[in-house]
């Protein structure tokens, strides 16, 4: 059977001269980056190229991904989300795309990588606690004193708010890490059940079809995951940017 | 694909290149894993600069063309839309609205015509009716004239006709009482004797 981690390896594409003793050669998860991204923009380009009135297909769908993410924003930051809203779309998009090219096969999940969730959730962070010392200053660090809190249990409270917000990027970096591996590994250790089952003469072609019909079913099951776990990230991100955004009201 | 062996920090992590054979089984790998840093291709960290850096690069680009290009363009399409939708009503509204005073209008002005309609009727009926009692009036006292005059004219006929009777009976009279007596009587005897039996 084929190994179900040999898809996750990394390869160089273009090798680059290291920097600073950095090697910063393209590989292939930095290929469908760009290729994610490229298809973002293609698609993009394509949806809001006519701006109809009454939209195409095409359109509809772009539409209806702005709309969707323009709600969440609306909904979950408020009044002032509209200014989050390309980072968050950004975010969405971007995932999206890296997940729903690493569905076709051959294709290199790049959400696979712990490098990239992982910086996606860092990057997440680094954008809450900039917008948060921007709009608070020092007024920031009242996110981990919530009011209402008996005074001798408020140290307690601040470590674990401190602790809490500390796990939001390696929650975040986890999720969609292990939602990607998982689903892409039980899609290739099924797939090779299918291939060796069906090697093994009649009885194993029976169990070769059930397994070829859980093949098939996990990969519509894959396809939301691709979609939800692309969402969940831009909900997060939304909740995390309201927290500063709204520190006042906490 | 480059199959070279790239040097990479820190503490002199080789990252092994994959061997040409796609296949090669779990011993085959978990040992690979045993060289690398850990058993996952994701914790090849030797990769991992390369990977972060190109990320933020990428999603810089993104979010610029995202953000300055195609999300306004999007949105504005959304809002266009919503624009003109309302514009729409409201047009809708508007020409709606003039229907109604146009049709309440055009209600008013039937019931005034109408209104009109039925007092020329009214005054042309009482016209006609007035004109009509006054001709009945004319005929019917025209008639009344004829036949007043007619009754007087019967009435003075009878009376002629009575008084030739009267005279004819007194000389009847006269006659009968001059061959029974032989004597005529006077004029004036004759009629007091009618006028005797006659009462």
């Amino acid at each position: 059977m084929a190994d179900p981690m040999h898809q996750f390896e990394i390869q160089q594409v273009l090798e680059l001269p290291a920097v600073a003793g950095f090697d910063l050669s393209i590989t292939n998860s930095a290929l469908w980056m760009i290729i994610a991204a490229a298809s973002v923009t293609l698609f993009f380009a394509a949806a809001s190229a006519k701006a109809a009135v009454v939209p195409g297909r095409l359109q509809s769908v772009g539409e209806m991904l702005y709309e969707l993410i323009h709600n969440l924003t609306d909904s979950i930051i408020g009044h002032e989300g509209k200014k989050y809203f390309p980072f968050v779309f950004t975010l969405f998009a971007f995932i999206l795309a890296m997940n729903l090219l690493g569905m076709v096969p051959y294709f290199f999940t790049s959400t696979s990588q712990l490098a990239v969730t992982a910086t996606l959730g860092l990057l997440v962070i680094a954008v809450v606690i900039a917008v948060g010392f921007a709009r608070n200053g020092l007024g920031f660090f009242k996110l981990f004193v919530p009011s209402g809190v008996p005074f001798f249990v408020l140290p307690l409270v601040v470590v674990i708010e401190v602790i809490s917000f500390l796990v939001r990027p390696v929650t975040l970096a986890l999720r969609l890490f292990g939602n990607m591996v998982g689903g892409h590994v039980v899609l290739k250790v099924f797939g090779g059940f299918v291939v060796s089952l069906g090697a093994l003469g009649a009885l194993g072609i029976v169990g070769a079809l059930v397994t070829l019909t859980g093949t098939v079913a996990i990969t519509a099951l894959e396809f939301m995951v691709a979609f939800l776990q692309a969402f969940v990230f831009a909900v997060l991100a939304c909740v995390y940017l309201n927290d500063v955004v709204n520190l006042h009201s906490h | 694909m480059a199959q070279t062996t790239p040097e990479l920090e820190p503490g002199g992590a080789i990252v092994e290149t994959p061997p040409t054979t796609l296949s090669h089984d779990l011993h085959e790998s978990t040992e690979a894993a045993e060289h690398g840093s850990s058993g996952l291709p994701q914790f090849e960290f030797g990769y991992w600069p390369g990977q972060i850096f190109w990320l933020l690069i990428v999603f810089a680009i993104l979010y610029v063309i995202l953000s300055k290009l195609f999300l306004p363009r999007v949105g504005g399409a959304i809002e266009a839309r919503a624009a003109k939708i309302e514009g729409d009503l409201a047009d809708a509204r508007i020409a709606r609205d003039e229907a109604e005073r146009q049709s309440s209008e055009a209600a008013a002005e039937l019931a005034q015509a109408r209104a009109r309609a039925q007092k020329t009727a009214a005054d042309a009926k009482a016209a006609a009716k007035a004109e009509a009692d006054t001709r009945n009036a004319a005929e019917e006292a025209k008639l009344h004239e004829r036949l007043a005059a007619a009754e007087a004219g019967i009435q003075a006929g009878r009376e002629k006709a009575m008084s030739n009777v009267r005279n004819l009976a007194a000389e009847t009279a006269e006659a009968i009482v001059e061959k029974l007596s032989g004597q005529a009587p006077t004029r004036a005897e004759v009629d007091a004797a009618i006028a005797r039996n006659a009462a």
